[in-house]
């Protein structure tokens, strides 16, 4: 006799199977089991009905998950799943009773800290997708029934039910959202403590600034405010306290005008009882102290009232925010290269300013690609003053992330130029004029902040500065012989937008590779075959992979293996639908809506895009030097919990779209 | 314990009970509780509900059995069986198997209900007759049970519905098939383990020990 632990086993009766029409009392109770199991899951079933999503299910789902779901009481107090429960093995959905969420360790990740879910709520859901343990705390807050749904029978019911598929996609697109909100927050501390006018004055203009005593004779502080470079002297007395303040109009009223030797005392000379502000006064006051008395200067005390520094009228306006339209007046004005080099680091400021007022990754990369853009075609003018073109038609094209309207903060050039020769034109001199122009023009660009780019992909490259029909030509090459050359080239010649100059050329250089691209299956099924070559960096025991980059081990490029997967797969739907743009996010909308991809899918790939840049945006401003390259490569163990999660999501829909892409071009690896 | 289990189960199965039937049914005789029973948590509950054609277990018949297992706090579809009955007269042996196929689902677990009493009476009339065995596993009556563990909702034996009105579950519309019942009288004993923990029953034992003095003190008030 054998006894286990779901009642009895039945392996006596096995062998008389054969003398009753082969049905023996183990089989009728396997089929007893069967209606017992249909019958007892229509409470389950009466449940699902009234909560969404499942009330929108198929009967079929529905039976699916009242049958595999088991019930579980959890007394009020008692934890139900938590980070220490180790990997999530169910999905759980509250049927009666209220269940807190509660963000382990100490830093709140998300905007909510604790949240409460009553009945007909589920948890946690992105770790039971994941397959990995929770990073909330779920307690029951008062007794509570739960349903526990095995993990892999909701992966099941994930893959056959769309209601339910979609329910938890959106589920983890408000958590993209939410922690989008959670970086705009970091962003808005960061750029409030920069620069607004409650800022103390501690942190404001010059620290420790020369000061002279009473007695010095003014030659002697004229001489060192000379040597200096600076226009006024603070006279302070033996303790360093501020006594006066010599500046230069005290030098023509009191000293020129007033025929004073130049041996006197500056103390004859100074403005006398200085205003003074302690250093933690704020930037506000000291603004309003120069508007209501007429001066210029403020200085600084410590709480000793001994000189720690002085605040022009100049770095209080600097810290005000520099507004979009005076930095496109100030670029399209700008006299030379000089004035546009501060204009970018004006665009970088007011981009920082952006993402801190909540703006998504997209929006801002288009909005840093337009100002880039002004700032690029104020370049070409003032080089064009020395170039003459006039009576040519001709183009500067934008490539690679420019070309995409997908700048970040540090983006190399990639340009190229297409002319037309006119009739009886010398084609070969034209070049070499165009060649010299485009010269200057990179290096210029190259003083403004866009560095050269180092594969040379610039319109100072003879390669790059093409006819119409040379572009034409090179491009329906690449198409007919994909090798890998071509592929590479492809990914970077066929994002290109016009920047300056005749568009008309760029409209009929996309018309000709969209109409040969699409005609070409093995051109676009050698370029899928080529985006799927790097997949994201998702483990299989850990969550990421940080060990492909050989020289930055623990880091994950975002742009190798994160952006450039969707920019990869956007580019081969597009030139597959003939879509024109050549922006990631405008390419995939746009070619879904003829490839017949859902929308919602489309959306969730968007949000895992959109997240992936604004975290290397969020890294190449915070935590990059300013006015140094920031580099696209991230330390996911230093990321916060919901980013974590959030970012193996996000890859997760690279890799759904890069084996969509798989399947439609029937790539084998 | 082994002799009184000897002399409860000692009568044999019927006679004239296909082999493998007379097997399964000498089988669940002999057998012992499976498993351990240290704690609730460990002891696997077999809650039993029955449908009946009337009230009276001598002249009424049973038209189904249902059964679901709570084990390790967890109750599950998946562990549930339904005898239909309703078709009983058209193949006897069939029937005979059904009901041995219940009892090697039960095995020797202890079994959970609502008013034993009248469940437990249907229940030995027909495993009499059919299988010509004397059932008497040990019974945890909730109906009793509820009042004594759960005294600040009830201190005496309420309807089933009042109960589960009073801990906010849902009573369904209509008249509940004996599966759903059971499923509702799974979460009472799921709430009931836990409570009983806290005030110091331990073991299914001492909760059967509960349940029959609840009921003495309260039928003789």
């Amino acid at each position: 006799m054998t006894v286990n632990q779901e009642g009895f086993a039945v392996n006596a009766q096995q062998e008389n199977s054969g003398s009753n029409g082969g049905v023996d009392v183990g089989q009728v109770e396997a089929m007893l089991r069967e209606e017992g199991r249909h019958r007892a899951a229509g409470n389950t079933q009466a449940f699902l009905a009234k909560h969404a999503p499942f009330n929108k299910m198929t009967p079929a789902a529905l039976q699916l998950f009242a049958e595999k779901a088991h019930i579980a009481f959890y007394p009020a107090g008692s934890l139900i799943v938590g980070p220490d429960s180790g990997n999530v093995r169910f999905f759980y959905l509250i049927e009666s009773g209220k269940v807190q969420a509660r963000q382990a360790g100490e830093v709140t990740v998300t905007e909510y800290s604790i949240l409460s879910l009553g009945a007909g709520e589920s948890f946690p859901i992105g770790a039971v997708t994941a397959g990995r343990p929770s990073t909330n705390i779920y307690t029951a807050v008062e007794d509570t029934f739960c349903y526990h749904l095995p993990a892999e029978d909701y992966l099941t019911l994930m893959s056959t039910s769309p209601e339910f598929n979609l329910f938890c996609t959106q589920y983890i697109a408000s958590l993209l959202d939410q922690s989008r909100r959670q970086l705009q927050a970091q962003f808005a501390q960061k750029a409030s403590e920069q620069q607004t006018l409650n800022s103390p004055l501690v942190g404001i203009g010059a620290r420790n600034p020369t000061s002279v005593l009473p007695e010095t004779p003014l030659r002697t502080a004229l001489e060192s405010m000379s040597q200096l470079g600076i226009g006024s002297m603070v006279v302070a007395d033996a303790e360093q306290k501020p006594v006066g303040i010599f500046t230069r109009s005290d030098l023509l009223d009191r000293v020129v005008l007033a025929d004073l030797p130049l041996n006197s005392p500056i103390s004859q000379a100074m403005s006398a009882a200085p205003f003074t502000l302690n250093e933690h006064a704020t930037a506000y006051d000291a603004m309003l102290a120069m508007a209501t008395h007429g001066i210029r200067h403020v200085l600084v005390t410590d709480h000793h009232g001994r000189l720690s520094g002085v605040v022009s009228e100049r770095d209080l306006f600097a810290l005000q925010r520099v507004g979009l339209r005076q930095i496109r007046q100030a670029i399209e004005s700008a006299p030379d290269v000089e004035a546009l080099k501060a204009s970018a680091a004006d665009v970088r400021q007011l981009s920082f300013n952006m993402l801190a007022q909540g703006i998504g990754a997209e929006q801002l990369t288009q909005f840093i690609s337009a100002l880039n853009d002004a700032l690029t075609r104020r370049v070409i003018q003032l080089n064009l003053e020395n170039h003459d073109f006039s009576g040519i038609d001709w183009c500067w094209l934008a490539f690679g992330s420019e070309g995409r309207d997908e700048q970040t903060f540090s983006t190399d050039q990639d340009n190229g130029i297409v002319y037309l020769v006119p009739e009886g034109g010398d084609q070969e001199a034209l070049k070499q004029r165009f060649l010299a122009f485009a010269l200057d023009t990179n290096k210029d660009l190259d003083k403004v902040g866009f560095p050269l780019c180092k594969g040379n992909i610039m319109a100072s490259n003879p390669q790059w500065c093409l006819t119409l029909d040379e572009w034409r030509a090179q491009f329906s090459k690449w198409i007919r012989t994909p090798e890998p050359v071509a592929l590479l080239n492809a990914t970077i010649f066929f994002d290109f937008r016009p920047l300056y100059g005749k568009s008309e050329l760029s409209d009929s250089m996309r018309r000709h590779l969209l109409s040969q691209a699409s005609a070409t299956p093995i051109f676009l099924q050698a370029m899928a075959r080529n985006a799927l070559e790097v997949g994201p960096p998702l483990g299989k025991i850990r969550d990421f992979v940080t060990d492909l980059e050989a020289d930055f081990p623990g880091k994950i490029d975002l742009k190798k293996y994160g952006s450039r997967i969707f920019v990869d797969v956007a580019r081969i739907y597009a030139l597959a639908a003939g879509v024109h743009g050549t922006n990631t996010i405008q390419r995939l909308r746009l070619s879904a809506q003829k490839m017949n991809i859902k929308g919602e899918e489309i959306n969730a790939v968007l949000d895992g895009l959109n997240f992936i840049q604004l975290l290397r945006l969020q890294h190449q401003y915070l935590e990059g030097e300013p006015g140094r390259q920031g580099d696209n490569l991230i330390d996911p163990e230093k990321l916060n919990e919901l980013d974590r999660r959030i970012l193996k999501e996000s890859f997760r829909q690279a890799r759904k779209i890069q084996s969509r892409l798989k399947l439609d071009y029937q790539v084998n690896h | 314990m082994f002799g009184i289990k000897k002399f409860l189960f000692g009568e044999g199965p019927n006679e004239n009970l296909p082999a493998d039937v007379k097997a399964a049914v000498t089988t669940w005789i002999e057998g012992e509780s499976a498993g351990l029973e240290s704690s609730h948590f460990l002891t696997r509950y077999v809650v039993v509900d029955i449908a009946s054609d009337g009230m009276n277990p001598e002249s009424d018949h049973l038209t189904g059995i249902a059964a679901t297992v709570m084990h390790q706090g967890i109750v599950s579809p998946q562990q549930s069986i339904y005898v239909d009955l309703t078709q009983s007269t058209a193949d006897d042996a069939a029937v005979d198997r059904q009901l041995a196929a219940f009892l090697l689902f039960i095995g020797k677990s202890p079994l959970v209900s609502y008013h034993v009493a009248f469940v437990s009476t249907f229940l030995q009339q027909l495993l009499k007759k059919r299988l010509g065995i004397a059932f008497q596993p040990r019974w945890v009556d909730l109906a009793w049970l509820l009042p004594a563990m759960f005294s600040e909702k009830s201190h005496k034996p309420m309807p089933l519905d009042d109960w589960l009105t009073a801990f906010g579950l849902d009573v369904g519309e209509g008249r509940r098939s004996p599966s759903e019942n059971n499923m509702l009288l799974a979460r009472l004993l799921q709430m009931l383990v836990v409570r009983a923990h806290a005030k110091g029953v331990d073991n299914v034992d001492e909760l059967i020990g509960e349940s029959k003095a609840s009921s003495l003190l309260r039928r003789t008030r």
